[in-house]
């Protein structure tokens, strides 16, 4: 049966990912089928909240809350949504990628919709930057993480027809690739800003 | 004549084997203490052998020198013998390393801890100590380089030139910014001042992670991962022209710690292009790990070390990724002396060289003892444990070390520094509890691992292998 790409899946995906996994690998969905029906509208909602937090409250980083502009929280936001749009499509292509090296299906469509599931805690922990306060971030966005890591090493042999031996290694090989991207991120944003790119969060 | 007569000195790498899990717990234990402190201040009681400063140079000295040293000496006299096909040159003098070096491990912790310290990071210890490292490590070597002089097959195995490069350069590095005058027999004075002070004190401070934490456990992942995954090394090729791309670049990396300091930008600059440089053959042996590992996956179901190994390369190429960026200049600005720097070096401590270690020490203690391990649920539940605390870990830091180096960087109205130290420690506390967790899941894991190794091995006396038949005969003849 085809898998109905609604935003109701999201509550599929967290009650019982076993029949949503299972239901993509019978029929995996075209590319263009999930990222325009399912995965564009996870990626709007951190960009989103994190607008909305930080017009509302500000940063929180432990000390007073630093405010900003609303069209630097705007661009902020919108380059925010650009790389998580570029991690998803990335991680897909990867997953496309390294699926003959671990004999998983070489489909880009069943790719995404691996990746837009696995990203549904995020995108849903990501109510968090509803409060942009660092800390609080970090507490509800970690268990978040641990969920979406869970469903990636339950998710990938099913969506991608390998067994779970070898679905164990290439769920890590993404999450290395993960790792790197994430940190190539954190580098790639101190260059610009301590080249004055970016917010003035002093004076 | 009698075929029987010569076996694998294997009794030493037990002994190491032991002493390695012992000063994991120790050391660990330090580090959550102090991590506790940074929580709980009061835990210092006011005593300065409780003091962080002291207790912190234990927690370092304990894993690097007692864990890591250890771990490696030993896994090194267990592969060198079996890629060599002959029984460890100079027995009685591998005994003496063991002694030698845990005996100084154990009193320079003591003395650590009773304030004495030569102030130099990860070389903290004075003079006397460092006489003693230097003699237990050049017996080491010629326990070795002896071993493999003897040898009964005619490559020398890639394994072998990373513990080699690992002899060779800690010796070189130890002895050279070792060099002091004392002026009395707790306390001396480097013979190098100011910048270049500082300069061989990084030379010898990234190079130790270099050859040690990074080529001495490459090391051992040559050896024990295709001997766990049942398969040859991927690309052997690979592996050679990435030993000599590492042993030639990373000499090169240590100015990257003195970043915007009072050393000449151009070797500044020096160092930062050559830990860029140093990605490529980091990640050619990450590449060749994993696609060696890549066809072992049937036994990722059976073996819970495999697992082990698995994760810690993908921590290698977090960590050896993390690395060369945070060198990149315009990102130590805000990264340096802040905790994304700790937390870096725990995704490599923790993440590659304690998951490689543990994975190693799950095969080998099985091999020594001759049963099998006495518990894989528990291994798998170490293996969950670690891997939550590593995560957790590096995340808290990540968190607390971009805060705190934005908040140092915030400017107020007349260009002063707008929040003081008592604002950003504040602003720390969260993250502080959060590693303490962290920590304290990775020291349970390790608990853990310890009485599994100890129920596998207790009353037991270590296997006696011999070398193969050929090997054998070829050596009772000369």
């Amino acid at each position: 049966m085809h898998v109905p790409l609604s935003p109701l899946l999201i509550a599929r995906v967290l009650r019982s990912p076993g029949e949503v996994f299972a239901a993509f690998a019978e029929r995996p969905p075209s590319a263009r089928r999930v990222f325009f029906r399912f995965a564009l509208w996870l990626l709007v909602l951190p960009p989103l909240f994190a607008y909305i937090g930080t017009v509302t409250f500000g940063w929180r980083l432990g000390v007073a809350p630093i405010m900003l502009a609303r069209p630097v929280v705007a661009a902020i936001s919108a380059s925010y949504f650009v790389l998580l749009l570029f991690g998803l499509l990335s991680t897909a292509v990867i997953a496309r990628w390294m699926a003959k090296t671990y004999g998983a299906r070489e489909s880009l469509g069943a790719s995404i919709a691996l990746v837009a599931v696995v990203g549904v805690p995020l995108a849903l922990g990501s109510a968090a930057h509803l409060y942009p306060h660092a800390f609080l971030n970090v507490l509800v966005l970690v268990p978040a993480l641990i969920w979406s890591m869970y469903l990636l090493y339950r998710g990938l042999p099913i969506v991608l027809g390998t067994d779970p031996g070898r679905g164990m290694l290439m769920a890590s090989s993404l999450i290395a690739y993960l790792l790197v991207a994430w940190v190539s991120l954190l580098g790639l944003t101190v260059v610009l800003w301590s080249r004055g790119i970016g917010p003035r969060i002093g004076a | 004549m009698s075929a029987v007569v010569v076996h694998y000195e294997d009794r030493i790498v037990t002994a190491f084997t032991a002493a390695a899990v012992a000063w994991t717990l120790i050391g660990m234990l330090a580090g959550v203490y102090v991590a506790a402190e940074l929580v709980w201040p009061a835990l210092g009681f006011d005593s300065p052998w409780l003091s962080f400063g002291r207790l912190r140079t234990v927690h370092t000295h304990a894993v690097v020198f007692g864990f890591a040293v250890s771990a490696l000496i030993g896994t090194a006299f267990y592969s060198v013998q079996r890629t060599s096909h002959v029984r460890l040159f100079a027995p009685r003098l591998a005994w003496f390393v063991f002694y030698a070096w845990q005996g100084t491990c154990v009193l320079g912790a003591l003395s650590l801890l009773a304030g004495m310290n030569a102030s130099k990071e990860y070389a903290e210890l004075e003079w006397p100590f460092d006489l003693a490292i230097a003699a237990a490590w050049i017996s080491f070597g010629v326990v070795f380089f002896g071993t493999i002089a003897k040898r009964r097959i005619g490559p020398i195995y890639i394994s072998n030139w990373f513990y080699g490069a690992l002899i060779i350069v800690v010796a070189m590095l130890h002895v050279v910014n070792s060099l002091a005058l004392p002026a009395t027999l707790t306390k001396s004075y480097p013979v190098y001042a100011g910048a270049q002070d500082a300069i061989v004190q990084w030379w010898y401070g990234h190079n130790a992670v270099g050859f040690l934490l990074t080529g001495g456990f490459l090391g051992m992942l040559y050896y024990y991962l295709p001997k766990q995954a049942e398969r040859p090394i991927w690309s052997y090729r690979l592996s050679i022209v990435a030993f000599w791309a590492f042993v030639y670049s990373y000499i090169w990396a240590g100015p990257h710690h003195l970043h915007y300091n009072a050393i000449p930008e151009w070797v500044q600059s020096l160092g930062m292009v050559m830990s860029l440089i140093l990605l490529a053959p980091s990640w050619a042996t990450m590449i060749n790990g994993v696609m060696t590992v890549s066809g072992a996956w049937r036994k990722l179901k059976t073996d819970p070390a495999l697992k082990f190994i698995v994760l810690s390369l993908a921590f290698y190429g977090l960590a050896t990724f993390e690395g060369p960026m945070m060198a990149i200049r315009s990102v130590n600005v805000l990264s340096h002396f802040t905790e994304w720097t700790i937390g870096h070096v725990h995704s490599g401590a923790l993440g590659w060289n304690a998951l490689i270690t543990f994975g190693t020490f799950y095969f080998l203690v099985p091999r020594l003892a001759g049963r099998p391990l006495w518990s894989t649920r528990l291994a798998n539940v170490h293996f969950w444990l670690a891997l939550a605390g590593v995560m957790l870990y590096v995340i808290a830091m990540w968190g607390a070390g971009v805060s705190q180096g934005l908040l140092w960087l915030t400017l107020d109205e007349l260009g002063e520094v707008r929040y003081g130290f008592t604002d950003v420690m504040a602003a720390m506390a969260p993250y502080y509890a959060l590693r303490l967790l962290a920590g304290g899941l990775f020291l349970g894991g390790a608990a853990l691992m310890a009485i599994n190794l100890w129920r596998t091995i207790a009353g037991l006396e270590t296997v006696r292998v011999a070398p193969p038949a050929g090997a054998l005969a070829a050596e009772t003849r000369s």
